[in-house]
């Protein structure tokens, strides 16, 4: 768990990176691949907390946690973004991301990997896919052979069921 | 929050407490007005109000609630000291006055700057009649001895309360006392309060006797009663009474006394007589004042994370308890096992003290939305042409800030819904043989850990076949389903949204009008209401409430292995399942409980949820509606903070919210209501009705 002074050091420096024309993502793996949220969205990152179900909810809700006594609503991200749900979460984490109406919603991923710092010509839009590509892929990041698809957080959440 | 701005804060819950309270003793005026029995206390207080929202204005440069503050004030300035008379004109003036008030405060909140026309052209009559003024004829005060230094040191109301006192026939008493200078506040407040029944005391002046200690008091009393009443009420060793002569009575005694008073009143004439002051009796204003000072404002969000701070305490306690129970399990540590045991007797005993206060201070009377409801009720009336009577019972009733607050739309709703369609016209009351005026009565009262209220008016009732057949022609219901609705399930129809339409003004239609508001908002309360009604002679609505939100008892039951919490206050019993008991009606599984069919549902199977056990059934009610939970096991009882789900689960049916069970866990805590409404809307068959219920 990121403690409150660790994420206000991961807004800031994302905030300095910006403004260079470099932008930080926070590289998450689903599965086989990688995927990078922009880091200034990412408020904080838990060790998956124990989690309670809540039948009759959407599939893509994996349940509730608590945190710090609020009441946090996780959110699979696999099953939201259309992708095989095959491993147990071992290594697994919950990113806490601001979601519509204010509300605080966790994303459970597989496993968090490391800060990417792209510029602006490491990052290519996403019309390089063809015509076809999920709205919630902003583009495509590279950095040493390393390929990052980008997800736009607010396609991603906008919709939020 | 800045200072200036939670100043404001202030202002603006003070000047709301202000006008709630002059709307209740516009009220009371109203009725003392119509039994021709006005009390003079009853204008003072109002013209007090209305001249502490001028001065509140005037310290926050309000000057739109100064100006009509002034102008009532003069209004009532001439009421109390008899130099206009109390005309309906003028009552009605200032029951319009306080939704004025409403207005220019919400304004003043938003800082709008443009006056509403309806609301400018309430300032100019005001103003027009501020300046008409009727002199009423004085009462003859020559029919007494009053000699002319006794009036000249009578304030104006004063000498109006005693012209009025003359006018009623009141005979007049000089009381003279002797109290003790320490206790004289005191004393004087007792001497008032015992001399209230009996007649107004219009004025008291030292006579300049007594010794060091004490001093000696002559008040001038009008009274109805008999000398001999007044010497027994008040009478002691210290006290004198008097009757003043009547120049056209018989001789009254004592012209020496008179005399006497003469001399004893001339030196008080320092006395502060400005008319606009009502001289309050020292015992008065430090009383007032303590009161003040002894009462604190606060934001109910700061007793919630009081309350939130509880729960979290709950679940140290309940940690506690599991490290004691292993430290008890080790042979060696037993002393220590008992010490902590005691520790955690006292944690648990002051722990619940705490949430007790916190619960406590949430905890407003009920009786504070009836206040407005009556000047709605009053104004709906006179809209409709009905002559209502609105009688309240239980305002003292306490509930949770939270629910009162949440309360007053429903219930208004109600209470027009009844003025409108309940209540029959005066000519049609006569012709069926009941009193012109209808009734209202609203009561209030506690049960255990609920509230109940009643609405209950003795008007035309709702015929449940006319309602079926409006459900019919609306298509709500389909003939055929029709013919399995009870009356208690024709009744429930008018929650229906859309259920009424203006179009139809026939007896029982209508009567939906926002019904289906009411019920919502009702059941985000946890609450459920219920109907009942009998054609010709009324309809009676009962709302079941939970008395707070903050915290429950709840239920900890387990399914599929996960726990849920259901509310205590909707659990009649618990009982072991019984398979063999099990039978089914139309693919409806029900059991029978003591002779009585019970609906069942198993929550694994509603809830998807893998069936481990299926070992008791939780019994839940809402209303007069029961219905069998199965479930895996009981896990036993807990105090749990309930908190609600986020926005994106908010399509979710069933749950109430979730809450935090200890271990970290989290249980979801079920919707009791809602779940009876789901499962036996189900049993009416897929009918529309059935589908919308289920769904609302």
């Amino acid at each position: 768990m990121v403690n409150s002074r660790g994420s206000r050091q991961l807004g800031r420096r994302a905030q300095a990176a910006e403004r260079g024309g470099v932008t930080e993502f926070l590289a998450l793996r689903l599965g086989s691949e990688i995927y990078g949220v922009p880091l200034t969205h990412v408020r904080e990152i838990l060790v998956a907390p124990p989690l309670t179900q809540v039948p009759r909810a959407p599939h893509d809700v994996l349940g509730i946690i608590n945190v710090r006594g609020h009441l946090v609503t996780v959110i699979d991200l696999k099953r939201r973004l259309g992708l095989p749900d095959l491993e147990p979460p071992r290594k697994g984490r919950v990113l806490l991301v601001p979601g519509p109406e204010g509300e605080l919603l966790g994303l459970s991923v597989d496993e968090v990997l490391q800060v990417y710092r792209l510029s602006e010509s490491e990052i290519e839009p996403a019309g390089v896919l063809g015509g076809n590509v999920a709205e919630h892929v902003a583009g495509i990041g590279r950095r040493d052979g390393a390929l990052l698809i980008l997800l736009s957080p607010r396609a991603l959440l906008g919709g939020a069921a | 929050m800045n200072e200036s701005e939670r100043g404001k804060e202030e202002f603006y819950s003070e000047v709301q407490e202000l006008i709630e309270g002059l709307s209740r003793d516009l009220l009371s005026l109203d009725d003392q007005e119509k039994r021709k029995k006005v009390e003079p206390d009853l204008v003072n207080d109002i013209f007090r109000a209305v001249h502490t929202l001028k001065g509140l204005a005037g310290l926050f440069g309000a000057s739109r609630l100064g100006v009509l503050s002034h102008n009532l004030e003069e209004i009532l300035d001439d009421l109390r000291l008899g130099r206009r008379p109390l005309t309906r004109e003028a009552i009605d003036l200032l029951f319009k006055s306080i939704d004025a008030y409403g207005q220019l405060l919400h304004m003043e909140q938003s800082q709008e700057v443009d006056v509403p026309p309806a609301l400018e052209q309430f300032f100019q009559d005001l103003s027009r009649f501020v300046h008409v003024s009727e002199g009423p004829a004085l009462a003859p005060l020559a029919e007494y001895e009053l000699d002319a230094g006794l009036l000249s040191v009578l304030t104006e109301y004063e000498e109006h309360r005693l012209r009025t006192n003359i006018q009623q026939g009141m005979s007049l008493f000089r009381v003279r006392t002797i109290f003790k200078l320490q206790t004289i506040d005191e004393e004087l407040e007792q001497l008032k309060s015992v001399a209230k029944p009996l007649g107004e005391i219009i004025t008291y002046l030292p006579t300049g006797g007594g010794d060091s200690d004490t001093i000696e008091l002559e008040v001038l009393m009008a009274s109805g009663a008999p000398p001999g009443q007044l010497q027994k009420t008040l009478g002691g060793p210290l006290i004198r009474i008097e009757e003043l002569a009547r120049r056209s009575s018989a001789p009254a005694p004592a012209p020496a006394s008179e005399e006497h008073g003469h001399e004893s009143l001339a030196p008080a004439k320092e006395v502060d007589s400005d008319p606009h002051e009502l001289r309050p009796t020292p015992g008065l204003q430090t009383a007032s004042l303590k009161s003040v000072s002894q009462t604190v404002r606060v934001d109910i969000r700061k007793l919630d994370s009081l309350m939130n701070i509880v729960g979290e305490l709950a679940i140290v306690r309940a940690s506690l308890a599991r490290i004691m129970e292993r430290v008890r399990g080790q042979g060696a540590l037993r002393e220590l096992g008992v010490e902590l045991h005691r520790l955690h007797r006292a944690f648990d005993r002051h722990l619940g003290q705490m949430q007790d206060g916190i619960l406590e201070v949430r905890m407003v009377p009920i009786g504070q939305i009836f206040d407005r409801l009556g000047r709605i009720a009053r104004q709906a009336s006179r809209e409709a042409g009905k002559q209502i009577n609105l009688v309240i019972t239980g305002a003292e009733t306490e509930v949770d800030k939270l629910i009162v607050e949440e309360l007053s739309d429903p219930l208004m709703h109600m209470v027009r819904n009844a003025i409108d369609h309940g209540i029959e016209g005066p000519e049609e009351r006569q012709r069926v043989g009941k009193p012109e005026q209808g009734t209202i009565a609203i009561n209030a009262f506690q049960k255990g850990s609920h509230v109940y209220l009643e609405v209950e008016d003795d008007g035309r009732g709702m015929d449940p076949a006319r309602l079926i057949e409006t459900a019919i022609q609306r298509g709500f219901l389909s003939e055929q389903d029709s013919r399995e609705l009870s009356h208690q399930d024709a009744f429930a129809l008018i929650f229906l949204p859309g259920f009424s339409t203006k179009t139809t003004v026939d007896m029982l239609a209508g009567r939906g009008v926002g019904m289906d508001v009411v019920k919502t908002n009702i059941s985000r309360l946890g609450g459920v209401i219920d109907v009942q009604s009998d054609v010709g002679v009324g309809t009676k609505m009962t709302i079941t409430l939970p008395i707070t939100l903050a915290i429950l008892s709840a239920l900890i039951v387990h399914v599929g292995g996960q726990p849920f919490a259901v509310p205590l206050s909707s659990v009649q019993e618990a009982l072991v399942f019984d398979p063999a008991n099990l039978r089914t009606v139309d693919n409806r599984e029900v059991m029978t409980l003591r002779g009585a069919t019970l609906p069942v549902a198993r929550l694994a199977r509603l809830f998807q949820m893998e069936e481990q056990n299926r070992g008791f059934v939780v019994v839940v009610a809402a209303g007069s509606r029961r219905l069998g939970l199965v479930v895996d096991y009981l896990e036993g009882q807990q105090d749990i903070v309930i908190k609600p789900l986020g926005p994106s689960l908010r399509q979710v049916r069933g749950f109430a919210g979730a809450a935090q069970l200890g271990d970290q866990r989290v249980g979801l805590v079920l919707d009791s209501p809602a779940l009876v409404e789901e499962i036996l809307a189900g049993e009416v068959g897929k009918t529309p009705l059935g589908l919308r219920r289920g769904m609302a």
